[in-house]
């Protein structure tokens, strides 16, 4: 009678587990924002310095990588060479794993000027899925000529994953 | 009142507080039995098939620019994946659902792809891979369509599959295996 029991309520659970769809894969991922996270320091008033840390399992497309900055421009630069992956409709792609650090150059950056950088990226989990472009900005101060460099300020706030 | 076990009281001569804590104790288990039948029927019904009237009322536009109602597929098993051409698994998947739509498709078997994506992008792929039937056009908005589907990554692929009531059977964020597809099927495409 127990053995039924417990049986039928086996049976049920599988059931219901089937009928919910397996969650699959969605409890191991991370949102793009954590997946890709984007931080930024200004060097001097001339250079800023972009970086994405992807995590482990995860990808960034080197073609979908774009910066830009308000109200002080940045001027475009070639990007680092990534990891060459093939892809079967757009042919040979780049991709970045890990840390990737861009420097940009500032056109016209006065010191204590607050600027805005604007990141746009796109990537991918080997889990098999992919994110839509990710917009993401952050807000920078330029320090003064000669000084240090800023700190890196990071896309989210501090504090969720440290 | 103290609380004596039941159990000895069971065949023991009867005395009307032996009798009051056997209530007591049957109305104790009666409760917990109900609360718990009360649990297990909750999540029967959390897990049960989903309405799934939100996709069939979706009306998106074809690759040829024609409003298409997903409604106009309502009665079949209809799988609705939400893709993009610059998402590799998405992509890799496709062959599968083609070959499925291929030999299902007389049995009441309907795919239609959402694209995350430009038009133009989704034409030049459905072209190439041959595609087998409709893919309509979402833009970068059918992300948060997806979203409200359940999509809380808001990641491709994503795949919803109602069966021919029109309740939502199955979604799956991720690629959808041949093997599950066709278990699926099987089951989703037998006679009732």
């Amino acid at each position: 009678m127990a053995e039924r029991a417990l049986a039928a309520l086996a049976a049920l659970a599988f059931g219901t587990a089937i009928a919910a769809g397996l969650p699959g894969l969605a409890p191991k991922l991370l949102p793009p924002e954590q997946a890709f996270r984007f931080s930024a320091r200004v060097l001097d008033p001339a250079t800023l310095e972009a970086r994405f840390d992807v995590a482990d399992g995860y990808y960034l497309y080197r073609d979908k990588l774009r910066f830009t900055a308000e109200p002080v421009q940045v001027l475009p630069v070639d990007l680092p060479r990534g990891q060459r992956k093939h892809d079967e409709f757009f042919g040979d792609v780049e991709t970045y794993r890990g840390a990737v650090t861009v420097r940009l150059p500032l056109v016209a950056a006065a010191p204590g000027k607050t600027l805005v950088v604007h990141a746009d990226s796109q990537g991918c989990a080997d889990a098999g899925v992919c994110y839509p472009p990710n917009p993401q900005q952050l807000t920078l101060v330029v320090p003064a000529a000669g000084a240090k460099p800023g700190p890196y300020v990071e896309a989210m706030p501090k504090g969720l994953f440290r | 009142m103290s609380a004596k076990p039941i159990a000895p009281a069971i065949g023991a001569p009867d005395s009307p507080r032996r009798r009051r804590h056997l209530l007591v104790g049957a109305a104790v288990v009666g409760a917990a039995a109900l609360a718990g039948g009360i649990a297990l029927y909750q999540q029967g019904q959390r897990a049960a098939p989903r309405d799934g009237s939100a996709v069939l009322a979706l009306v998106l536009p074809d690759v040829d620019g024609r409003q298409q109602a997903l409604s106009q597929w309502r009665g079949k098993v209809l799988i609705v994946n939400f893709w993009a051409t610059w998402c590799a698994p998405c992509r890799e998947e496709m062959p599968h659902f083609i070959a499925a739509q291929a030999r299902d498709g007389a049995k009441g078997l309907q795919f239609v792809g959402i694209a995350v994506d430009q038009v133009d992008k989704v034409r030049e792929f459905a072209q190439e891979i041959r595609l087998n039937y409709p893919s309509l056009i979402g833009g970068l908005g059918a992300i948060e369509l997806s979203k409200a589907l359940g999509n809380e990554l808001a990641a491709l692929p994503f795949t919803i599959i109602l069966d021919r009531s029109g309740s939502v059977v199955h979604t799956q964020l991720g690629p959808l295996k041949a093997a599950r597809l066709d278990a699926l099927l099987d089951r989703l495409l037998s006679p009732a």
